[in-house]
């Protein structure tokens, strides 16, 4: 490992750290309460049916809640899940470039022998390391808080749904580090990176709700996360898997190819 | 490309859209050569550092380090030179240890480099930065430097915060580098620091290089203050001499500035019945300050070593 790489995991460290505290105190909290709405679910679904479909709708409550695949949906892959990645995606995306100019630390580190595109992949590298142990943190959580109450969850479907959340997280990143790089003001990288994801997710919910607009799901981020069918089928959507890993794949290296020719200055 | 030229700038240029950096900046700096850089905030000092770094690339004009470009093979330049920056953005979270100690593993530099360097300048290795004073912080930066054995020293005001001790300490560094044929580049605030540790100087005014020369030439080249008390008021006319410029005659008291040749001078004063005489020369910071208080367009540029 090189030096620039573990400083880059040290310095996510504490950002993971809390975040991954906080999954798995949520996922836990959750999954005692599992055995309440499994074997309540016909209160529970009554109870809901209240609420104006599309409310449900939008945040992915599409199901009976003792169904594992819409309660792990519905509390992690529509609620959770999308906050903790975006939080350490662009905490993470736009330390390195944007945040270390501001800060000079920058100038230290490529005064020395390491490039421009090692130092990069180095924080590319953090990034893809630190949503891995989010994600494995966020399942884990709940996963292993749920067998404690005999709740019917599948490792395999949980770990694969980590997985697609996991890319999910790796493609937020990238754009993030996209926008840092060519920006190179973390304010605005941040704030547009987060501005996207949300109209992500109502364009999401919208084309849920209004089958006239569905194509904008088609243009959601969301669209692509999908851990019921996942987890209930155990089919894993490779598709779905390859779009987030398109997608970060090529920000990633559009971020490295501008970050080696761009002047660095705020 | 001169090979005893370690940095060249020809006609280095450095626009941010319409807002001027750097504008056609020529210089060189020989090996084994201590370049003292001088211009107050704004006038491209770290600009021009920048473009050797490699962080900015050229407008216009090409700059050289070891006969590399500095743009194009930055990585490569690097690897033979050490930096000290203006404002360092140490990691708060760090020890002063582990700071050198990641900064000299991207150096190749083996763990605990920093050691000996740490120990002269009194720097406590096992204090979290965040909780380090400026001057403190700024030893850092220094060891940094010196904590290798890189040819070429580039420093961007490296003693500012440093307190007096540690900034007679620095100029020993600097010319202990010096005999070890080592080159440095030092931008500087610090006139007398300059004065004290270069070989030569460039003053960079308004983006423009408006003088490079000795420190020596610098002196030489200028115009030194002549306080006569005399024994009479001396006669009208007495003082028209060349190179010769009557600032004030009050009485038996003549205040004179003289450039270049002084013998006319003080054959002329030799001729008096003198009471008293005192002849000064500039400080650099004088010469700065003149050089600054003329147009631009007037300041001489001189680019070789």
């Amino acid at each position: 490992m090189s030096a620039a790489f573990r400083l880059e995991v040290r310095r996510s460290r504490s950002l993971i750290l809390w975040l991954a505290i906080i999954a798995l105190a949520y996922g836990t909290f959750l999954a005692v309460f599992y055995p309440v709405f499994r074997d309540n679910y016909k209160l529970v679904d009554q109870y809901l049916s209240l609420f104006p479909k599309e409310l449900m709708t939008a945040f992915g409550m599409e199901g009976s809640l003792a169904d594992p695949g819409v309660f792990f949906s519905t509390y992690i892959g529509g609620m959770l899940w999308p906050i903790l990645a975006a939080i350490a995606g662009i905490g993470m995306a736009t330390r390195p470039s944007a945040g270390d100019l501001d800060r000079g630390f920058l100038e230290l580190a490529l005064s020395t022998p390491l490039s421009r595109v090692r130092y990069m992949a180095a924080a590319i590298g953090g990034q893809i390391v630190g949503m891995a142990v989010l994600a494995a943190a966020t399942v884990a959580g709940i996963y292993a808080a749920g067998r404690i109450v005999a709740a019917p969850f599948d490792l395999v479907g949980f770990g694969l749904a980590g997985a697609v959340a996991w890319a999910f997280g790796c493609a937020i990143a990238a754009v993030g580090t996209l926008l840092s790089v060519a920006t190179l003001n973390r304010g605005l990288s941040a704030g547009a990176t987060a501005g996207v994801l949300i109209a992500m997710y109502l364009a999401a919910a919208i084309a849920r709700i209004q089958p006239d607009l569905a194509w904008l799901g088609d243009l959601s981020a969301f669209r692509y996360f999908q851990a019921t069918p996942i987890i209930d089928e155990g089919r894993f959507p490779w598709g779905d898997f390859s779009v987030f890993g398109v997608v970060a794949v090529a920000a990633w290296a559009l971020s490295l190819w501008t970050f080696r020719r761009r002047d660095l200055a705020a | 490309m001169s090979m005893t030229n370690v940095i060249e700038a020809e006609g280095l240029t450095k626009w941010y859209g319409s807002r001027r950096g750097i504008v056609e900046v020529d210089f060189a700096v020989a090996e084994g050569e201590v370049f003292g850089f001088l211009g107050p905030n704004g006038a491209g000092k770290t600009t021009t550092i920048r473009l050797l770094l490699g962080f900015l690339r050229p407008s216009a004009g090409h700059a050289a380090i070891f006969g590399l470009d500095c743009w194009a093979a930055s990585s490569t330049v690097h690897t033979r030179l050490a930096y000290v920056s203006s404002e360092p953005g140490y990691l708060g979270e760090l020890t002063a240890g582990e700071q050198l100690d990641y900064l000299g593993a991207l150096r190749g530099l083996p763990r605990g480099a920093w050691r000996p360097m740490a120990e002269r300048l009194e720097l406590d290795p096992t204090v979290h930065i965040r909780k380090l004073s400026h001057g403190n912080r700024q030893k850092i930066g220094v060891v940094h430097a010196f904590m290798g054995d890189e040819p070429l020293l580039l420093m961007d005001e490296p003693t500012s915060g440093l307190d007096p001790l540690m900034q007679r300490e620095f100029l020993a560094l600097v010319a202990e580098a010096r005999a070890a044929g080592r080159t440095v580049f030092l931008s500087s605030h610090n006139l007398p620091e300059v004065e004290r540790a270069c070989d030569r100087v460039g003053i960079i005014r308004e983006g423009r290089l408006a003088n490079v020369s000795t420190v020596g030439q610098l002196l030489g080249e200028h115009w030194r203050s002549v306080n006569l008390v005399l024994e009479a008021p001396p006669a009208p006319g007495t003082f028209d001499l060349p190179n010769v410029e009557v600032v004030a005659i009050t009485g038996r008291e003549v205040h004179l500035m003289v450039r270049g040749d002084v013998n006319p001078l003080l054959a002329r004063i030799a001729s008096l019945a003198v009471r008293d005489v005192a002849i000064t020369t500039p400080d650099i910071e004088d010469i700065f300050l003149r050089l600054y208080s003329a147009p631009a367009t007037q300041a001489p540029a001189e680019a070789t070593p």
